[in-house]
């Protein structure tokens, strides 16, 4: 398995005031396998994204990538862990607003040793029209294409995203979707897409319930559709 | 009922605690040393005018190579034009070991009183009176023994003479010299028993029938003569100056038709009296301009952090906005934290100024001049000027930039479009710059506004340094230049007798001249003869000053010259300050005559000690009427003992040419020192404050950076590198534009204000030093800095999501 986590743990508060946000969660990815992770609000979902991608930690369980454990990782190694594997796409793009569309792209090229053409992927996003005007200039759904061209531009072998359609209307959710998925398609990275939109799930490998701090449902999608065909 | 929003006041200060700290203790030290200085500096002026009134301060004096006749007093107290009541102020000049000089007066009753500051005035034959300022140089106290042109006496009083508040040996000296010179007063029964040769004939005098259309007393009581009014009190002049300068103009006249005077000096223009007032009133300018930039720099600092908490809070004012909240009620909220700083830093300033700093400042007036005792004065200005201007200040600003950032909509703030211009085009940088390096340029872009302050308080800062950096080098290397350039050891100035040149008997005058040339005849084969003169400078917007006339031999081997007739060689002092060049006419007038020279500039010769013109002594000699064989002192590279020390006016030697640089080292060098220290503390808070505001407003940026896998170093390396690099070339920037600035700012001063000349050079050493110290301040602010970004945590961009 590319992607592994086994009883992963966390709780926010003390004594009477504790919340047992996770409670336990297992679940395993292959290497290129598209996951959604479903579930309400305060199910868990974006905790659990966040201990995958090493910016929280878990109270106990362990989670390793092509058989590289993230368990007493110090800062710096989660750093490392991070830019290694990880490329982070968010609901609200955190673009650094005092750099240009290709600069913003280029803050991920530079972590990586081998990074995808910068030019030719704003191509691919449909963004090279824009690439000397700043964030503030684009529309949302411009802005999210930059910050997947952000996320993958160093070829992560892991992309999360967590809610990437949460602030756009349905066409560019479309818009975005369909790219997320060429994507995966071209470069092969595992996805883990946190979303509430039950349409969604239908694009993916594989789909986790998650309610309460618990895997309700895991499984894997036999009916996929492709983005075009979602109805959102 | 109270806005609910004002109890996040203390939580605010308490959440970003540093921040305030530095804010608050920045403002209070500002405050407390302003408001001290202005006090002092009011209570000690109060105290320096007040004491024309009671200590009756003369209107003038003249000096006279013998006592006047009781005939003589009479005529010159009873003339038609400017009638004046005469006092006798005899001194004697003695000399001592040292190179020290007293200047001893008889103890006063009837004018130029005295205030003792500590002990008591002589009662005994063997007890003696110094300044309190040359005990405070020379570390003497009450108790101790002096001796004095062989005797011996135990100081009993330390005071301040109403006439000699500054210690100026000559009316014509560069500078005060409280170190080397005293004025000192003893019993009258023991005044008489100095040797004649120290004793001058010197007498004050009193305008006594001033037309009382003339005056305006301001309500002050005077206990003086009848007649007798003080020229100055506390609330001001009660004559014009102009008026003043024609009743001594017209009195110098009435004077001379009765005796001829070695020196005639009316109040106005004698520095041992006014010199202290006019330096009260610079000093208080530079210290009110001090604050106000230094509190502008503090608004604008508070105008940038109001800035970031709005974009950090834009979501919230965007809700109460929408809630109904009006501008005005948003405005005030955000302007409380600095209102409350500046307020409360405001109040405590104040009782520290009124206290510890009160008493500071007064002993930095009292390192500098020789003033009486003084009673704090409660000083409404310095209120003003200290806390409601401050505050003032602060308010304009910070509701500047609340009141612009409150013009956008509700619906702007709950979406984040804080910015006014979105269809501002990015600025192009080559994709062949690094990536590192254009994304510094973006953060440099980004902050420009933080970073012109940055650069204009290093500039500030940089300027206060070199003042304190500058001041110990320049008075350093102009003694150093003084001793390179003397052209001989000893300049013996000698005093011709009044009697050779204007008695009317030819025959006395003969006999005094055959006596004086015997006098100054020597032996030593290494004096030579050379003519003296002195004229004034008539030069605009320069100073009037007196310039040296040398008239020397044509073959001196002192003077580098060949000097023909017609010939007119200015020293580079004069040319320098008078910006001369050769081909130049230079105007000169008699001092105390309505008589002008013109010459024109042949040479410029390179002398620094003093502003001075050479001629060719025969040439000078036929000018000014002296007859052919005159001259009027000597250069020697040794000392002449074989000359009759009663024509010695004086000798100008190496301690007489630097007595500037020594008074400026006694009475600044602890300044410049603490000045050095400002300057850093300022430039800290600066760095400190603007970067960290700089690292606060990029925090989500800095976090997702991490999230994205940027190790601390690379963060910091992009985040601290851009202010790094500002504040270097701010730096080196200030150091040059401070460097120009504080020399042409003194070389004003001097041309405008003050006698003589020095030149000011920022040494690479200094810019160097000024360099490292800048740099060694900024390390410390960026280590601070560092440490905040590796704090930035990974869940400040995710708090943005939520």
């Amino acid at each position: 398995m590319f992607l592994e986590l086994n009883q992963i743990k966390k709780s926010f508060g003390s004594g009477e005031t504790k919340v047992e946000v996770l409670k336990g969660i297992d679940f395993s990815l292959e290497k290129g396998e598209f996951c959604v992770l479903l579930g309400p609000s305060g199910s868990g979902k974006s905790t659990l994204l966040n201990i995958i991608g090493g910016i929280d930690n878990a109270d106990s369980g362990v989670i390793s990538i092509n058989g590289d454990s993230m368990a007493d990782m110090k800062e710096k190694q989660l750093t490392m862990y991070r830019r290694k594997h990880l490329g982070y796409i968010f609901q609200r793009y955190n673009l650094i607003p005092n750099l240009t569309i290709r600069e913003n792209i280029e803050v991920g090229s530079y972590l990586s040793d081998n990074p995808l053409d910068v030019d030719e992927l704003m191509e691919i996003l449909g963004i090279s029209n824009h690439k000397n005007k700043y964030p503030n200039q684009l529309s949302g759904g411009q802005q999210q294409r930059t910050a997947i061209g952000r996320a993958i531009v160093k070829n992560p072998d892991i992309l999360l995203c967590d809610e990437p359609t949460g602030a756009l209307d349905s066409k560019t959710s479309l818009e975005i979707l369909k790219l997320i998925e060429k994507i995966n398609k071209t470069y092969q990275n595992t996805i883990v897409m946190v979303t509430h939109n039950d349409v969604i799930k239908d694009m993916a490998d594989r789909i986790i319930k998650l309610k309460d701090g618990t895997i309700r449902k895991n499984y894997v999608n036999e009916n996929k559709l492709s983005a075009e065909e979602l109805d959102l | 009922m109270r806005n609910p929003l004002n109890k996040r006041l203390f939580r605010e200060l308490k959440s970003d605690f540093g921040k305030y700290a530095v804010i608050f203790i920045m403002m209070i030290l500002l405050i407390s040393e302003g408001s001290g200085f202005l006090v002092a500096a009011n209570s000690m002026l109060f105290a320096y005018k007040n004491a024309f009134v009671k200590y009756k301060t003369e209107d003038g004096n003249f000096r006279i190579s013998k006592k006047l006749s009781k005939n003589e007093i009479e005529l010159i107290e009873g003339n038609e034009k400017v009638p004046v009541n005469i006092y006798e102020n005899f001194y004697y000049e003695i000399p001592a070991e040292d190179e020290k000089t007293y200047r001893v007066f008889k103890l006063r009753d009837e004018i130029n009183g005295v205030s003792v500051i500590k002990g008591e005035l002589p009662e005994n034959s063997d007890e003696i009176a110094v300044d309190r300022m040359f005990a405070d140089n020379n570390k003497l106290k009450i108790g101790d023994k002096l001796k004095i042109d062989n005797k011996e006496f135990k100081i009993s009083a330390l005071v301040a003479l109403s006439d000699y508040s500054t210690m100026f040996q000559n009316n014509n000296d560069i500078m005060f010299d409280a170190t080397n010179f005293s004025v000192a007063l003893v019993h009258p029964d023991v005044f008489d028993d100095f040797h004649d040769e120290y004793l001058r004939y010197c007498y004050s005098w009193k305008y006594c029938a001033i037309p009382e259309e003339k005056i305006n007393m301001h309500g002050f009581s005077y206990d003086g003569k009848e007649g007798e009014i003080p020229i100055i009190t506390p609330k001001g002049r009660t004559i014009s100056k102009k008026y003043e300068i024609e009743l001594s103009e017209d009195l110098m006249k009435e004077i001379y038709d009765v005796v001829h005077m070695e020196e005639y000096t009316p109040q106005y223009m004698n520095q041992a009296i006014y010199f202290t007032g006019e330096d009260f009133g610079s000093d208080a300018i530079m210290i009110r301009l001090f604050v106000y930039i230094v509190v502008m720099i503090i608004a604008f600092v508070f105008g940038f952090m109001i800035n970031n908490t709005i974009h950090k809070e834009s979501e919230s004012i965007g809700t109460l906005r929408a809630s109904g909240y009006k501008k005005s009620e948003i405005i005030s909220h955000y302007m409380m934290v600095p209102i409350f700083v500046t307020v409360t830093s405001a109040l405590v300033g104040n009782i520290l100024g009124y206290t510890v700093f009160k008493d500071i400042n007064a002993n930095l007036y009292y390192g500098s001049y020789s003033l009486p005792k003084f009673e704090t004065l409660w000083n409404p200005e310095a209120f003003v000027e200290t806390t409601i201007i401050p505050v003032a200040l602060m308010m304009l600003i910070t509701w500047n930039t609340l009141r612009k950032k409150m013009r956008l909509s509700p619906l702007d703030f709950i979406r984040h479009n804080l910015s006014k211009n979105k269809n501002k085009k990015a600025l192009k940088l080559s994709y062949k710059i690094p990536f590192f390096t254009r994304f510094r340029l973006r953060v440099i872009f980004q902050n420009s506004r933080n970073y012109i302050l940055l650069l204009f308080g290093v500039f500030f800062a940089n300027f206060i340094l070199v003042f304190g950096l500058v001041f110990p080098s320049a008075i350093q290397e102009y003694s150093d230049e003084v001793d390179d350039n003397m052209f001989c050891k000893y300049q013996y100035i000698l005093e011709v007798p009044l009697e050779v040149l204007g008695s009317d008997s030819k025959v006395e005058s003969m006999i005094s001249y055959m006596k004086f040339q015997s006098g100054v005849e020597t032996e030593n084969e290494n004096a030579e003869k050379f003519s003296s003169y002195s004229l004034l400078s008539t030069t605009p917007k320069i100073k009037e000053e007196q310039i040296m006339i040398y008239g020397i031999n044509g073959d001196s081997k002192y003077i580098d010259l060949k000097l023909d007739k017609d010939d007119f060689v200015v020293s580079s002092s004069f040319a320098d300050k008078h910006k001369l060049k050769i081909g130049d006419k230079v105007k000169l007038k008699e001092e105390y005559e309505d008589k002008n020279y013109e010459f024109v500039i042949s040479d410029i010769y390179n002398y620094t000690g003093s502003l001075c013109v050479f001629m060719n002594q025969d040439y000078m000699n036929e000018i000014f009427v002296f007859g052919d064989d005159y001259f009027s002192g000597y250069f020697s590279d040794e000392a002449l003992d074989d000359i009759d020390e009663k024509y010695v006016s004086s000798i100008i030697d190496y301690q007489g040419l630097t007595k500037v640089s020594r008074q400026l080292s006694v009475s600044m060098g602890g300044f410049m020192s603490v000045i050095q220290y400002i300057s850093m503390f300022i430039f800290i808070i600066l760095i400190y404050l603007l970067s960290k505001i700089i690292i606060e407003r990029n925090a989500g940026n800095i976090s997702m950076a991490k999230i994205l896998g940027y190790s601390n170093q690379e963060v910091s390396s992009l985040y601290l590198h851009a202010t790094t690099i500002v504040t270097i070339i701010s730096i080196i920037v200030s150091i040059f534009a401070s460097s120009i600035l504080v020399k042409y700012a003194f070389e004003f001063a001097l041309r405008s204000e003050m006698n003589g000349w020095f030149y000011i050079n920022v040494t690479n050493k200094i810019k160097i030093k000024m360099f490292i110290m800048g740099i060694v301040s900024y390390v410390i602010v960026a280590g601070i800095e560092y440490i905040k970004i590796k704090k930035v945590s990974l869940e400040q961009a995710l708090k943005n999501n939520e």
